[in-house]
């Protein structure tokens, strides 16, 4: 697997100064002769950065910062975790990507790095630029609105007399807005609701709740505490059903449509990482997500905790990646 | 009253004082370090609080909170380098003050400030608890916006006398803040292809540039000639003291709170409106505004620490953080297995009403470390020669933007903002316009796009609140105007 990008080179002259130093530096390290880097004999010998591409405080920072200081024993080595933001996530995804494929730089998986290529935001390919090491969350999408609204199911969403909704989303090509195009293009409702991209779930889930809008997408986990308080009334669920919303909450599925939206959390190397190296990491970071400590902090943060190794993952990804584009291309927000 | 009995019990435990007094000088330094913000801080000690009790946990990140929050302002008045962005108003007044020589006594004002607006808030949110809830969830894209262009107007009060170079300098951080992703349509925007600007300018490199940077290099230039720094004066407080900063204090602290409630928005821009608002308050008497005004420098310190209190009340009352660093305290409490939200107020008083108390305590153990650290800095900055003070603030300044998000290019935006800074101090165009544009900029847009989308038309203008702040947002325009008019007739 090749991990020489051509239109690199592209960039590098748009790009300034020091953006060309860094990008040289990188071209080097990956430049064209070198197909894939060789596997080394007792892998690891030195600590393990991983590159977090969100704020710290927040799910994935917190989940990676966990499994990894459970994962310095089973892999016989310490991880020191980078967190470079910005772009939703674009510039972390990328700065591990550009990264010598060693095993020795790795990054916390979002599903954004399947989406964010469709907006021209970032050349991220996960089947070309990906390997997948392990998954170790996910949690479905789901809609919700206001308790005084006066939407009781998700039929309600198609026979309302009101034929424009506002649907309040964490922001334009966040998993939370494609999750809900893509339920509206299955359930006919594409023409009924608008996307109202806020900046941020917590910005969404304020405006579902005071009224602005007439509903809210967000990963279940985050509409928990606002369903069982009783501000929030889930109507649907993406995906799997989930133990914590009242029983009569349907899943897609159960409505009789296919579609599902998760948002996972997991692992991931630069493709080219030695499969020796991949295998490595995999179990010994599986090892560490099934601890009992890792598994408490789950629970106690309200995340599914939910397996894929890492041929599984990379397969994930690279499906989710064909999907999310379908979305976005009968939407019509590119080109 | 019962209540406050138990929350009392909470915090009169040593280790939880402990943790307080730990706290607050930790969020000192990380809050006096250009770049280094107290969500760095309170995020980098989250895991630790997991080990603790809920209580105690809390109180360790409101100590780093309050004291970040306060400490920010050191290094903007002792060499003009703002360490968070809430203290990039008390950069003007508060310089000017420490190079007539005063700096013991600016450091004085803006630790009672920061004081007094952290204790002021804390009772407003106690208090007022449950309706800022309403208040908070109420406020839409509509409101947001409205906001923002009241908040817009604060560039008058900062350019006085220059409006038209401060309308320009305004501009300029408005045309930068359109610079990256577009919000509602997730399009590139202005990024000429590169992915670094795909993700924006953060306006924090671009400050420390600006005022740092761009001082240092001033300084460099003066180096042959006079000496800017006065003999530094001991300074000691009295009641005619007290008296004069009393009134702008409480305006600040109040306005800082209620803008602090908002979620979003954060003591960034409280402190400049609050400034705003104690320069129109002092009428004829505020040609001292900009120079080393006591008052004005009280207004923007009370102001950004009532919005810590503030920021707590979406964040307690709803689950919904009021900023940043709120949203990481939410983590500390979701891990115990606690939901915030009104429930919390019920099922654990002794959380809540320990948070407030235990705030307060955050606040004079604050009063205590700042008052009698103030001569301290004072002292060292001014034993320091000038030699080694500016060449040691720049390696902090590239240090400080780098650490920001790892990432070198807002290095690189730190230097050209500091080339930008310089170009426009030597052509007399004020710079805190450009750092509010940037700030203001993005809330003004998101704000007015999604309120269209919502509404599908511009009806939203004539709803209660954005009409009320629209009301506002015009009378502070025109007195502005009315003010220059004078001004350039006079």
């Amino acid at each position: 697997m090749s991990v020489h990008h051509p239109d690199l080179h592209r960039r590098v002259l748009a790009g300034t100064s020091l953006a060309l130093g860094a990008a040289l530096i990188i071209t080097a390290c990956s430049g064209p002769d070198q197909q894939s880097v060789q596997a080394e004999e007792g892998f690891p010998s030195r600590s393990i950065d991983v590159v977090v591409p969100f704020a710290p405080g927040g799910s994935a920072d917190g989940t990676t910062r966990q499994l990894v200081a459970e994962a310095e024993e089973a892999c016989g080595t310490s991880f020191v975790i980078r967190n470079e933001t910005g772009g939703a996530g674009s510039v972390g995804f990328r700065s591990a990507l550009d990264s010598t494929p060693d095993g020795y730089t790795l990054g916390t998986a979002a599903i954004e790095m399947s989406i964010l290529e469709h907006f021209g935001i970032v050349d991220i390919l996960p089947e070309r630029d990906v390997q997948g090491i392990i998954q170790y969350s996910e949690q479905p999408v789901a809609i919700a609105v206001p308790a005084d609204s006066p939407l009781e199911t998700f039929e309600d969403l198609q026979t309302s007399e009101n034929d424009r909704m506002t649907v309040a989303t964490s922001g334009t090509g966040s998993i939370y807005h494609l999750g809900f195009e893509g339920m509206a293009l299955v359930a006919g409702l594409e023409d009924r609701l608008v996307n109202a991209p806020f900046d941020g779930t917590a910005s969404a889930l304020q405006a579902a709740m005071g009224g602005q809008t007439d509903a809210v997408t967000a990963g279940a986990a985050e509409l928990r505490p606002f369903v069982e308080s009783g501000d929030l009334r889930a109507l649907a669920v993406f995906g799997d059903p989930v133990d914590y919303f009242p029983e009569e909450v349907p899943t897609l599925e159960e409505l009789g449509y296919d579609w599902d939206s998760t948002a996972v959390l997991g692992i991931y190397a630069p493709a080219g990482t030695p499969d020796e190296h991949v295998e490595f990491l995999s179990d010994c970071l599986d090892e560490a997500r099934q601890s009992e400590s890792f598994s408490e902090y789950m629970e106690t943060t309200g995340l599914n905790q939910v397996h894929r190794d890492a041929q599984e993952f990379d397969a994930f990804l690279d499906e989710e990646y064909d999907r999310y584009g379908e979305v976005v291309r009968e939407i019509g927000l590119v080109e | 009253m019962s209540d406050w009995l138990i929350g009392l019990e909470a915090i009169a435990d040593p280790l939880v004082l402990l943790l307080i007094v730990c706290g607050v000088s930790i969020g000192i330094v990380v809050g006096a370090l250009p770049g280094i913000s107290a969500t760095v801080g309170v995020a980098i000690l989250l895991p630790f609080t997991f080990a603790l009790e809920p209580i105690q946990g809390t109180m360790l990140l409101l100590g780093i909170y309050g004291g970040a929050v306060y400490a920010g302002s050191i290094p903007a008045i002792l060499v003009r380098a703002p360490g968070t962005p809430a203290s990039a108003a008390s950069v003007d007044d508060g310089n000017a003050l420490a190079r007539q020589g005063q700096a013991d006594q600016a450091l004085k004002v803006s630790v009672l400030g920061s004081t007094l607006g952290g204790i002021i808030g804390v009772i407003l949110l106690a208090l007022l608890a449950p309706v800022l809830a309403s208040f908070a969830l109420g406020f839409g894209p509509a409101a947001y916006f409205m906001l923002a262009l009241l908040a817009l107007t604060v560039v008058a009060a900062v350019s006085e006398g220059r409006m038209l170079k401060g309308l320009i300098s305004g501009a300029l951080g408005l045309a930068i803040a359109l610079i990256g992703l577009d919000t509602i349509q997730g399009f590139p925007r202005l990024t000429g292809g590169s992915p670094e600007l795909a993700s924006g300018i953060d306006y924090i490199p671009v400050m420390i540039g600006l005022f740092a940077v761009a001082e240092a290099f001033l300084q460099f230039e003066n180096r042959l000639g006079i000496s800017l720094k006065a003999k530094g004066q001991r300074f000691s407080p009295g009641l005619g003291w007290l008296k004069k900063l009393a009134p702008s204090a409480i305006l600040g602290s109040v306005i800082g709170f209620i803008i602090g409630v908002i979620p979003g928005t954060g003591g960034d821009i409280g402190s400049f409106v609050a400034y705003n608002e104690a320069k129109r308050a002092a009428r004829k008497d505020r040609r001292n505004f900009g120079h080393g005004d006591i008052r004005g420098l009280v207004s923007a310190e009370s102001a950004k620490n009532a919005g810590t209190a503030g920021a707590l009340a979406p964040t307690l009352t709803l689950g919904i953080p009021g900023d940043v660093t709120s949203a990481v305290l939410i983590g500390a409490i979701t891990v115990h297995g606690l939901q915030p939200g009104p429930a919390l107020f019920d099922g654990s008083p002794d959380l809540v009403y320990g948070i407030f108390i235990g705030f307060l305590v955050v606040y004079l153990v604050l009063l205590l470390l700042g008052w009698f650290g103030s001569g301290l800095w004072a002292r060292m900055i001014e034993r320091v020669p000038a030699t080694y003070l500016w060449p040691t603030g720049i390696v902090l300044a590239v240090l400080g933007s780098y650490s920001l998000r790892s990432n070198l290019f807002d290095v690189m935006v730190m230097l050209i903002a500091a080339v930008l800074g310089y170009v426009m101090i030597k052509g007399g165009f004020p710079l805190a316009p450009l750092i509010i544009g940037m700030i203001l900029g993005p809330i003004a847009e998101e704000g007015f796009r999604l309120a269209m989308i919502l509404e599908g038309d511009l009806s939203w203008v004539l709803q209660p609140l954005p009409l009320v702040l629209l009301l506002m947002t015009v009378a502070s325009a025109g007195f502005a105007l009315r003010r220059e008019l004078r001004s350039t007739a006079s």
